[in-house]
């Protein structure tokens, strides 16, 4: 089993980032507690033996059944742009991400 | 009494004529009026559209249409399923007034099978937690005792049910969270094989357990309700094109000579004597209705929790990527920087729990710990089905505690995540596994408070589960809470401190 050092403030500091989630430094630190104790206690998995178990990410039964490659109709635009937060030119506006260079910031 | 009425009763009668939609239609939205004030259990509701959709149906009714099978019947919906033209935030402040432009696929079902929708319920937010206490709207109250919780996450569902304001909700089970409400309320709850029922709709959180089922106040109208959720449904890739079977008249077929398993590593430490005994209770009483009982082991029980929280939380951080401020919901933006935008918005939108979940999730699937956390807890999965598979060799179903303990008092475990996340014990290893199960009431506790009994079936043999929870109905026939407990008082709920 690789070691597992014990979470620290800089790995949640990563670890937020990578979420893209802005913590305030006290609930980072607040977090950084309570992710420990939940790991802490998962860390209790490495007693089992699990040699031969196949790695499994869904419980689904039997294949799943394919449909028909139909086109049907979809959310209207205008209501597909009811509920966003700020609209330009009938397309979701955000801060700009790419420069006039054509290089993503 | 209309409220008295379990769902099949109160369908059967307006197809007859004997009562009208629009009477039961006013009825709840007297009952929501007068108590929801004290317990919480909507976040939103519509008496307009509920009037309206019960005239539509006595209408049809009048032009000699046939009706669908839930005609009048109030179905509160979880604040998790998509509802067109209705607030849908699942429970979140990321979603505060977003309104879907589409029905989920189990609601265009209701709909068409001549259902009542009152309104969406509260819950835990995104459906990560216990208690309804992570609502970003404040918890829902226990209407047999105000004090506690009514479990979750599908907390406002059990209410609306247990309060008879509603003869039967939707809820979704991720890792309990229809059976052990239901099991804290006196309710019947369950969840279907993951696949049965269509997610289309079904705001995710951990999209390999995710799974929507009923809530009613008798097993024959959560059997009648599944009957009209379940099946195929080309918009979902993982919903089975099983044939759907009949649960109602399931419901009427005597339980002599099942097999019924009890396993010993759900009666250990932790389990509060009182649920033990009102479990041992029912396990003689299906004993008694000619079912042979026999011990099963599943060995992997005792990890179940463990496994669960990284599995679930990995498949959340990823689900719950899609909520940075764009297209609906809420964003906070300064200035004009995109990854700070999705930054703020999600650090203002989400409530303590699920930053917890997002960070736990992203964690355990980052470089350098994958293997060690996700990955293993992937196998232990797979050995948590295997000793299901080795158990239903033997028996043709399960039976076992829903929760460790009668509902707990609000604010008892909101200090403590993994006290929360532990009394999901004997739910997570069906959810992790991908069974059927379902919480029935069986003996009260010494207060009077509910105790549910668990039974689990094989992979698509929900049939059997609704023959063993008519059974034991037939011997603990549960009562609603008595209305002075809970009746108006003053103050809302929301003004019950929360954490």
């Amino acid at each position: 089993m690789p070691t597992r050092p014990r979470l620290d403030r800089a790995q949640i500091d990563h670890v937020a980032k990578l979420a893209a989630l802005s913590l305030t430094d006290q609930e980072a630190d607040a977090l950084t507690g309570d992710l420990g104790s939940i790991l802490a206690y998962v860390d209790e998995l490495d007693q089992v033996d699990t040699s031969g178990a196949l790695p499994t990410a869904s419980m689904q039964q039997g294949p799943s059944a394919w449909r028909e490659d139909e086109i049907l109709p979809g959310v209207p635009h205008d209501e597909a742009l009811a509920q966003a937060p700020r609209t330009a030119d009938g397309a979701f506006a955000v801060p700009a991400f790419v420069d006039p260079h054509g290089s993503a910031k | 009494m209309i409220e008295t009425l379990g769902v099949s009763a109160l369908a059967d009668k307006v197809q007859r004529g004997e009562i009208k939609a629009v009477e039961i239609a006013e009825l709840t939205i007297a009952r929501v009026a007068r108590h929801d004030p004290s317990l919480h259990a909507f976040l939103a509701t519509s008496p307009d559209a509920l009037l309206a959709q019960a005239r539509a149906v006595d209408d049809r009714r009048a032009a000699g249409k046939t009706l669908g099978a839930l005609a009048g019947v109030p179905v509160a919906l979880k604040d998790a399923l998509c509802t067109r033209g209705m607030t849908t935030t699942s429970g979140s402040r990321i979603l505060e007034g977003y309104v879907p432009p589409y029905d989920a696929t189990v609601v265009t079902r209701l709909r068409a099978a001549d259902a009542l929708l009152p309104g969406k319920t509260n819950m835990d937010e995104f459906a990560m937690g216990s208690s309804t206490e992570h609502s970003a709207y404040g918890p829902s109250l226990n209407p047999w005792d105000v004090e506690r919780s009514p479990g979750g996450s599908s907390g406002g569902s059990a209410v609306a049910v247990a309060a008879r304001m509603t003869a039967a909700a939707l809820g979704s089970d991720t890792g309990g969270s229809i059976r052990q409400p239901a099991a804290f309320t006196g309710t019947v709850g369950m969840k279907p094989t993951y696949g049965r029922v269509s997610r289309y709709g079904l705001i995710a959180f951990a999209s390999s357990l995710d799974q929507v089922g009923p809530f009613a106040n008798d097993v024959r109208g959560a059997a009648r309700v599944l009957e009209v959720i379940a099946g195929r449904d080309p918009r979902d890739a993982t919903s089975l094109d099983a044939p759907v079977d009949r649960y109602e008249s399931a419901c009427d077929a005597s339980p002599r000579g099942l097999r019924v398993g009890v396993p010993e590593e759900y009666f250990g430490e932790g389990l509060d004597p009182e649920v033990e005994q009102s479990v041992r209770g029912a396990i003689r009483a299906l004993e008694g209705e000619g079912c042979s009982v026999r011990k099963v082991s599943l060995p992997h029980t005792r990890h179940a929790i463990a496994t669960y929280y990284v599995i679930a939380a990995a498949e959340a951080s990823s689900n719950l990527a899609r909520f940075d401020g764009v297209r609906y919901g809420l964003r906070v933006e300064h200035g004009k920087d995109l990854k700070r935008m999705y930054g703020d918005t999600r650090d203002a939108g989400f409530g303590r729990e699920v930053k917890r979940r997002v960070l736990l999730g992203t964690f355990v699937l980052s470089a350098g710990y994958y293997d060690a956390y996700y990955l293993k807890a992937e196998k232990v999965r797979a050995l948590l089905r295997r000793d299901f598979e080795r158990a239903f060799a033997d028996v043709d179903a399960i039976v076992c505690p829903t929760a460790p303990s009668v509902a707990f008092k609000l604010g008892e475990k909101m200090s403590d995540p993994l006290a929360m996340y532990r009394s999901d014990v004997f739910t997570l290893p069906a959810s992790l596994a991908g069974l059927p199960a379902m919480s029935v009431p069986s003996a009260p506790g010494k207060a009077g408070l509910p105790i549910g009994t668990q039974i689990l079936t094989p992979w698509l043999k929900e049939t059997a589960l609704f023959t063993l929870g008519a059974a034991l109905e037939r011997h603990f026939k549960s009562a609603a809470p008595p209305e002075p407990r809970w009746g108006p008082r003053p103050g809302r709920a929301g003004d019950v401190p929360s954490t």
